[in-house]
């Protein structure tokens, strides 16, 4: 059974060990090379280490499949410092979930709904429309309402601690910059949540009531059809991402969409203190009529104002370009640098930290930024955070989880953003940071 | 007094339902075939007329559960669009969710089975007739609408499927995983298995290969739930003579 998804745990225990062994192989194979060659060499050298074991645990993912696709987002998520050699191979991970075919949805929706599928709605269509995560989409109709019904592959809840145990063995030992321990249990965290659909009925519930935008439309949940493993919301009608872009909207449109995408992430920070935190561009449907539907709230991050402070404080203090020892200092409130004294402190900023928020502040410095023009945003971004990779300094200190998580979603935007050459207004956000 | 087929039916039923579950709470032994007419208020001459004796309820037990199975399978309207895996991976879940309402009594018959002195292996191997002919259909039906080919050995599909479904009631038995997770991967991914024979021309070129695959795949499968050695000698030679047949 090449295909199976081990779950048990002495065969995923197998695949585990499997999986460690041959990244302990290469990373040796890898040192004993380096310690005879010149320095670059050394380099190009180290990078071939890093795709080759970041090759082996996304192999070993792959066999576990499952919830490691998720990891590997989280991990993408999360991780700013991973060389990108493991990203690309995460990312090649993706959507790799068995299909969830005739027989089985019917036993699932008997399972989790008390009755087969056409006992449950009016009609369902056995052959699902979109692909997710951890299972499938499909559509279903109720007395003539279209609904979105999500259901995941049996089985993959429990799978999580042994993945898990892979990812970290492997990250700890070969992602730069030593303790992530806290980051992995903020994964962890996540994707439990992630699983458990009920709380994203509940994330979703939160967003509909609390999130009022005219153009933003958000699926209501239907509670009495839905369970940990099965998620039925109103289906919402629309473009997805791809298809939004080849029909070639219009430079007002792109800008329209992508000013709502923007105002709509500002408005849950400051207004409800919650993101919708997974800045994939399939989690967003362009509606007729200039609408915005917003889906999956598998990942949301809650966030309190102490952090709403400092980091509306931090963001403020970098658009007034007030002096770098102040701006430290918020950092290291923020507990993004570790305490230590005042120059080391300082430098740290300043070697590692300040090369990327130079580019990241700058969508914020007049009252509009043009990502037509500058479509080269991502691209400097990565640049840099290779070059800060490089110093011997990266080792890196704590990292503040809300702060990294709530930057890289809005990184995320932009880079969505880019791909629409959109110009977005930044005043409403502005305003709001400064509040 | 002449009894209707349907009233003989409800009789049928209503006997077996007892049974199920006196032998649920007592233990196939200690049930008797008295009890059990007492219990489903039919005389004693009576019950012996339907049941001569108590493997015979075995028997109809499972046949029964299979002929509730064709009738979910016929009310699916769009089966015809199923693929054959998907439904021949239907009849199997069908036929566990109705094991499922008498999982206890289950139990007993497949430990029964693989008890060596009991011979019930012999029994639900009796009443597989009823499972084999909806698997024939199915794969006639995939033949001519050309989703497979013929396969050398068409005649013998049926059985090992039957074997392939006792193995995975077994290991429905033996799972201890929430709402038996661990079956449903189970099914689907040794289905996928099965449908990867049904489609690669393996089975075509060298029929014994393909035999010896499957036949492979059935024991290892059973060993992992045979607890006796002695038990799994008897599934083997079962399968041995269905492969022997040939
Ligand atoms: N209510 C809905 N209306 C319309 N389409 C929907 C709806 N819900 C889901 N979809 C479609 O199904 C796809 C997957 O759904 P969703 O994003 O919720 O899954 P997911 O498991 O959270 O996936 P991921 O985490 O990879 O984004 C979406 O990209 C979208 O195309
Ligand atoms: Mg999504």
């Amino acid at each position: 059974m090449k295909n199976s998804i081990p779950t048990t745990k002495m065969s995923r225990g197998g695949v585990v060990g499997k999986a460690m062994l041959k990244i302990g192989v290469s990373h040796s194979k890898g040192v004993v090379k380096r310690a005879f060659m010149s320095k670059e060499k050394k380099e190009e050298s180290q990078k071939e280490t890093h795709a080759e074991i970041a090759k082996v645990i996304i192999e070993s993912l792959g066999t576990l499949k499952g919830i490691s696709v998720k990891i590997a987002q989280q991990v993408a998520l999360g991780l700013p410092f991973l060389p990108q050699e493991y990203l690309d191979e995460i990312s090649k991970s993706f959507n790799s979930i068995p299909p969830i075919n005739k027989a089985l949805i019917r036993k699932i929706i008997k399972q989790e709904l008390g009755n087969y599928p056409q006992g449950v709605f009016e009609s369902f269509e056995s052959e699902a429309f979109g692909a997710a995560s951890l299972g499938q989409v499909h559509l279903a109709t109720i007395k003539g309402e279209k609904l979105a019904v999500k259901v995941q592959y049996p089985g993959i809840a429990k799978s999580i601690d042994s993945d898990l145990g892979v990812l970290k063995f492997a990250l700890t030992r070969f992602a730069k910059g030593g303790n992530i321990d806290h980051l992995m249990d903020e994964v962890e965290a996540r994707l439990n949540e992630e699983v458990d659909y009920e709380i994203e009925a509940e994330n979703t519930e939160y967003f509909y009531n609390n999130l009022k935008h005219d153009l933003i439309v958000i699926p209501k949940i239907m509670r009495e059809l839905s369970t940990k493993t099965v998620l039925t919301s109103s289906f919402l009608e629309g473009d997805g991402f791809e298809e939004f872009l080849a029909k070639n909207p219009t430079q007002e449109e792109r800008n329209h969409y992508a000013q709502l995408i923007f105002d709509s992430f500002f408005m849950g920070l400051y207004h409800m203190q919650m993101i919708h935190a997974d800045p994939n561009p399939g989690n967003f449907i362009f509606m007729d009529e200039g609408k915005l539907g917003l889906i999956d709230f598998g990942c949301v991050k809650k966030l309190d104002n102490e952090f709403l402070a400092s980091f509306s404080k931090l963001h403020v203090s970098l658009m007034d370009k007030v002096d770098d020892s102040e701006v430290t200092q918020q950092y290291a409130d923020l507990k993004m640098i570790d305490k230590d004294s005042p120059e080391k402190m300082l430098e740290f900023y300043q070697e590692v930290i300040k090369p990327l928020d130079r580019i990241y502040i700058e969508i914020f410095e007049g009252d509009s930024y043009d990502f037509k023009e500058n479509n080269d945003f991502s691209e400097r971004g990565f640049n840099t955070i290779m070059e800060v990779q490089k110093k011997s300094i990266t080792a890196v200190h704590n990292m503040n989880e809300d702060y990294i998580f709530v930057d890289r979603t809005l990184l995320g935007y932009y880079s969505m953003f880019e791909k629409m050459e959109a110009t977005i207004d930044t005043r409403f956000a502005q305003k709001l940071v400064r509040y | 007094m002449k009894v209707s087929q349907s009233a003989k039916e409800k009789t049928k039923v209503k006997i077996l339902e007892s049974a199920v579950e006196l032998m649920t709470i007592k233990g196939y032994k200690n049930a008797s075939l008295r009890e059990i007419a007492k219990e489903a208020g039919v005389s004693n001459p009576t019950i012996y007329n339907y049941f001569p004796n108590k493997e015979k309820i075995l028997y109809a037990y499972i046949e029964q559960k299979l002929i509730e199975t064709g009738q979910v399978l016929k009310e699916i309207e769009d089966f015809h669009t199923y693929t054959l895996r998907e439904q021949l991976q239907t009849l199997i879940e069908t036929q566990l969710e109705f094991y499922l309402e008498d999982r206890e009594f289950v139990t007993q018959i497949m430990s029964m089975a693989l008890t060596p002195s009991m011979g019930a292996m012999e029994l639900i191997y009796e009443s597989k007739e009823k499972f084999t002919e909806m698997v024939s259909e199915m794969l006639d039906i995939a033949i001519e609408a050309e989703e497979i080919a013929e396969p050398p050995f068409k005649e013998y599909m049926p059985q090992l499927f039957w074997d392939y479904n006792v193995a995975v009631v077994a290991y429905w038995i033996k799972d201890d995983s929430e709402m038996f997770e661990n079956t449903t991967q189970f099914i689907d991914n040794s289905m996928g298995v099965i449908e990867a024979l049904l489609h690669s021309n393996i089975l075509q070129k060298t029929s014994d290969l393909g035999m010896f695959m499957f036949k492979t795949h059935m024991l290892s499968s059973l060993q992992k739930f045979s607890t006796k050695q002695s038990g799994f000698n008897k599934i083997k030679r079962k399968l041995g003579e269905v492969f022997n047949e040939k």
